[in-house]
């Protein structure tokens, strides 16, 4: 039809005359039929071809008087590219219902097409009395006589608006939740021979996700009865929606062309050609009503599908040893989309290894419904013998039919998992540790074992206890120092003493023993004065004049610095003295005289270079 | 003593008979309002296990474990700020616990303020990860034990008569001396820490104010739980800052000191 308008246009341009560019405007109005009954229809197109749509207005249709409107405008716009020209066509299409019986005229309509006012020419229809043979659907009979331009497209799939050939479109509710499946269908009924048909351009189903329903290769045919007619139906499309989001969403209208074969009154055209005829029909567009998922009683983990499912859990084994592997097979199938939904996920487990499972899914269509079928599959690696458990899985949806949340939970498995080949200690033993996870947070637990309550807000370091044990050891440390100053002071006191007293001392044994110079009294007299000669250097020296012996006097002579000759006259005299003890017959008086007076000049010399 | 005090420590043991004689059933001693409180939070009647152990902080016993136990009563119930500030209470009393530790810092990482702390330098910080586990009397004890010990090797010095035995003491009393400065410089810190004034936000949101009255500037805001250092009081008023050196005034009342 369209292909044939166009012809028409091409014609009709080029016949009319060289004036007739593209670039200009030109406007016509016309009607699908010129007669009609009077319960009929009346398609009125007016078509404007123009170089640009942006200043143009819809027909001005108040003067129409004799029909009555009933739908309208429709638009349709056509763009055409020929011989390097383009040419735009736009199309208002009104349905119409005569008033009255008899020639009706629909008047010149005008129209404002950049700032001017273009005319149609005035329309003539006849009006006949309502009849079985006037009114119906118009046959193909019908076509034969109508000569003229190519019809405009069909505003709609109306029972009278074409020979014989409707286009549907119809679902199975109006209503749905988010994520319900909607199954569209389209349908064509035609009381023709339909030799081609096909989609003006691909559908599109803004707010849906669509999933393309197959259709068998050969058309599915069905007779249907409407009224006293006869059509054949046949579906031309079928699509599983669901609603990604609520509120009011449209299907659009689909368009589809045709080709129908056109039965030609004329005997020879019928049987040297085909004639054929290509036809337009578009559906209505369907206004569906999304209702949101219920907020309130929304279960926990739930998965977001919506449909009927099922949930089954198996694993390959019950039993099994440390480190291998265990399948287990997380399955969810039924009637619904599953391809919104997240990741099922097995629970953490403790002494499992987890590996990231293979998702598998399938969708697949059962009557007109669809089914899909989603797996996870998971592969365990226990790690610890014992009974172990692989946990519930829950699984969550939502039914559409019974309106509310559904929530499944399959059976935890229970997994005897024994030790591993190898004892363990032995050679070469591999184990695969693993960290402890924490799965969760919370506090602690609270304290129990009250026995000894008691309030521990009063601090040592506040108690006169601890201001007592700094003080202490200040005390007791100075107490030492005092005492150890006192001793010292007193020490060094009766040092000095004897020290004064040593050479009185010295005389007064020197006397004694000047007493004792005698033969006889010999040995006593030399012990008397080796004794004075040694207590005289203890008592200088404040050293015990027990253990002092020749060597030491020297050592503490020297540390006087005493002199030399001295020192060597000092032990020359002890060592007299020694000597007569050991052999006191050999020694005379005069000896002893000799010896006493030498011991009294080595002290007198010893007393003078120490002081000095 | 002053008469009124002498007149309340007539009373209260009277008051308390009073109350033991009325209500037999009732635990009264601290022990047995602990076991009560225990096992209603056990059973997770909330509410009156933080009353029991409420009660007991009433006769005057803080004990950490008492703190603890309350703190976990009311972390259960949502009141987040509550929690913290017994946590903070239980740990400023044994601050060794780990259960108190870890509770009062699960609990702060549920505080909408993140406040970022100075880094320390190291071996300050060093310092503080021995010295923050032990409670004050352990670090008293460390410390009284370096000082005497000092004390006693000083003292012992002069009493020495060999010059090498004395060398020995002089070296041990220095290290120990050292160490008992160390100590002290520890127990310092420590009791700053413990007795320097904080306090929680109890509410959801407070405001914290360029000055003490109302018709100040908003400064910044706090939330519930965040611990505030107090500087200084004024009338209804807390001089307050973070450890981020931000610093303002807080209404009183949206605060619990610590």
């Amino acid at each position: 039809m369209r292909r044939r308008a166009v012809l028409m246009a091409l014609l009709g341009w080029a016949a009319a005359a060289d004036s007739l560019v593209a670039q200009e405007v030109f406007v016509r109005a016309q009607v699908d039929r010129s007669r009609i009954a009077q319960e009929d229809e009346v398609i009125l197109s007016v078509e404007i071809a123009a170089p640009s749509f942006d200043q143009a207005a819809p027909p001005d249709v108040s003067p129409i008087q004799d029909f009555e409107i009933l739908g309208g405008p429709s638009l349709s716009s056509r763009f055409q590219w020929i011989n390097g020209r383009t040419s735009s066509t736009r199309t208002y299409s009104y349905a119409l219902r005569p008033r009255k019986i008899g020639t009706l005229t629909i008047p010149a309509l005008g129209l404002l097409i950049q700032g001017r006012t273009y005319h149609t020419e005035a329309v003539r229809v006849e009006v006949m009395a309502g009849g079985p043979q006037g009114s119906g659907p118009a046959g193909p009979g019908r076509l034969g006589p109508q000569r003229g331009p190519a019809r405009p497209p069909s505003g709609g799939a109306r029972p009278a608006g074409g020979p014989g050939v409707q286009l549907r479109a119809e679902v199975d509710t109006r209503t749905a939740y988010v994520g319900q499946q909607i199954t569209l269908r389209v349908l064509l009924d035609t009381q023709t021979e339909v030799l081609n048909l096909g989609l003006k351009e691909a559908p599109t189903f803004p707010g849906f996700w669509a999933e393309e329903i197959k259709l068998p290769e050969n058309l599915d045919l069905k007779r249907v009865q409407r009224g006293n007619e006869v059509y054949s139906e046949y579906t031309l499309l079928k699509r599983a929606l669901f609603p990604t989001s609520s509120g009011t969403l449209t299907i659009p209208a689909m368009t589809y062309q045709v080709q129908v074969r056109r039965r030609s009154p004329d005997p020879i055209e019928s049987f040297f050609f085909t004639p054929t005829e290509t036809l337009t029909r578009q559906t209505e567009p369907l206004v569906i009503t999304v209702q949101p998922l219920p907020e309130a009683s929304r279960p926990a983990g739930f998965s977001g599908a919506v449909g009927q499912f099922n949930l089954s859990v198996g694993a390959d084994r019950r039993e099994a040893r440390v480190n291998d592997a265990v399948g287990v097979k997380v399955k969810i199938a039924g009637e619904g989309n599953l391809n919104a939904v997240n990741a099922l996920a097995l629970p953490e487990l403790g002494d499992f290894k987890r590996y990231a499972p293979k998702v598998s899914s399938s969708v697949a269509f059962q009557g007109d419904r669809l089914r899909s079928e989603r797996v996870w599959d998971y592969v365990l690696i226990p790690l610890a013998p014992g009974d172990q458990a692989i946990p519930p899985v829950t699984f969550a949806y939502f039914d559409p039919r019974a309106g509310e949340y559904r929530r499944l939970s399959s059976p935890a498995i229970p997994i005897r998992v024994a030790r591993g080949e190898e004892t363990p200690g032995g050679p070469g033993i591999v184990v695969s540790q693993s960290d402890v996870r924490p799965l969760r947070q919370d506090i602690r637990y609270i304290k129990q074992a009250p026995g000894n309550l008691r309030d521990r807000s009063s601090f040592f370091y506040r108690s006169p206890g601890f201001a007592a044990l700094v003080l202490l050891p200040i005390a007791a440390d100075l107490g030492i120092f005092a005492y150890v100053r006192r001793r010292d002071r007193r020490h060094a006191n009766a040092r000095q003493r004897r020290e004064r007293r040593a050479r009185s001392q010295a005389r007064r044994r020197l006397r004694d023993a000047r007493r004792r110079m005698s033969p006889a009294g010999a040995r006593a007299f030399y012990a008397e004065v080796a004794q004075a000669l040694t207590e005289y250097v203890a008592d200088k020296f404040d050293v015990s004049a027990a253990g002092l012996t020749h060597e030491r006097i020297e050592e503490l002579l020297l540390a006087r610095h005493a002199p030399p000759q001295v020192r060597a006259a000092f032990h020359r005299c002890l060592e007299a003295c020694d000597y007569a003890l050991f052999a006191p017959a050999s020694s005379g008086e005069g000896e002893m005289q000799r010896t006493l007076v030498r011991a009294e000049e080595t002290l007198a010399a010893l007393e003078r270079s120490i002081a000095a | 003593m002053n008469p009124r005090r002498r007149r309340l420590r007539r009373f209260v043991p009277a008051a308390l008979l009073a109350l033991a004689a009325a209500r037999p059933a009732v635990a009264t001693t601290p022990a047995e309002l602990f076991e009560g409180g225990n096992s209603a939070y056990e059973e997770g009647r909330l509410e009156q296990a933080a009353a029991a152990y409420e009660k007991i902080l009433g006769y005057g016993i803080r004990d950490p474990r008492v703190h603890y136990n309350l703190a976990n009563a009311c972390f259960k119930m949502g009141r987040l700020g509550t929690a913290i500030l017994h946590y903070e209470k239980a740990r400023r009393l044994d601050p060794a616990d780990p259960d108190i530790r870890d509770n009062l810092e699960y609990a702060r990482g549920l505080i909408r303020d993140r406040v970022e702390a100075p880094e320390v330098p190291y071996p300050i910080r060093a310092i503080m990860a021995v010295v923050d586990p032990l409670s004050i009397d352990r670090m008293t004890s460390v410390f009284l034990a370096f000082y005497l010990l000092t004390g006693g090797l000083v003292g012992a010095i002069p009493l020495a008569q060999d010059p090498v035995r004395r060398k020995v003491l002089i070296y041990c009393a220095l290290a120990l001396g050292i160490g008992a400065a160390v100590a002290a410089g520890g127990l310092a810190y420590k009791i700053h820490a413990t007795t320097a004034p904080h306090a929680v936000v109890m509410r959801d949101k407070a405001d914290v104010l360029s000055g003490p009255g109302e018709d100040n500037t908003v400064l910044f805001t706090v939330h519930e739980g965040t611990l505030l250092e107090v500087r200084s009081r004024r009338g209804g008023w807390y001089q307050v800052s973070l450890p981020n050196a931000l610093s303002g005034w807080i209404p009183a009342g949206t605060v619990e000191q610590v």
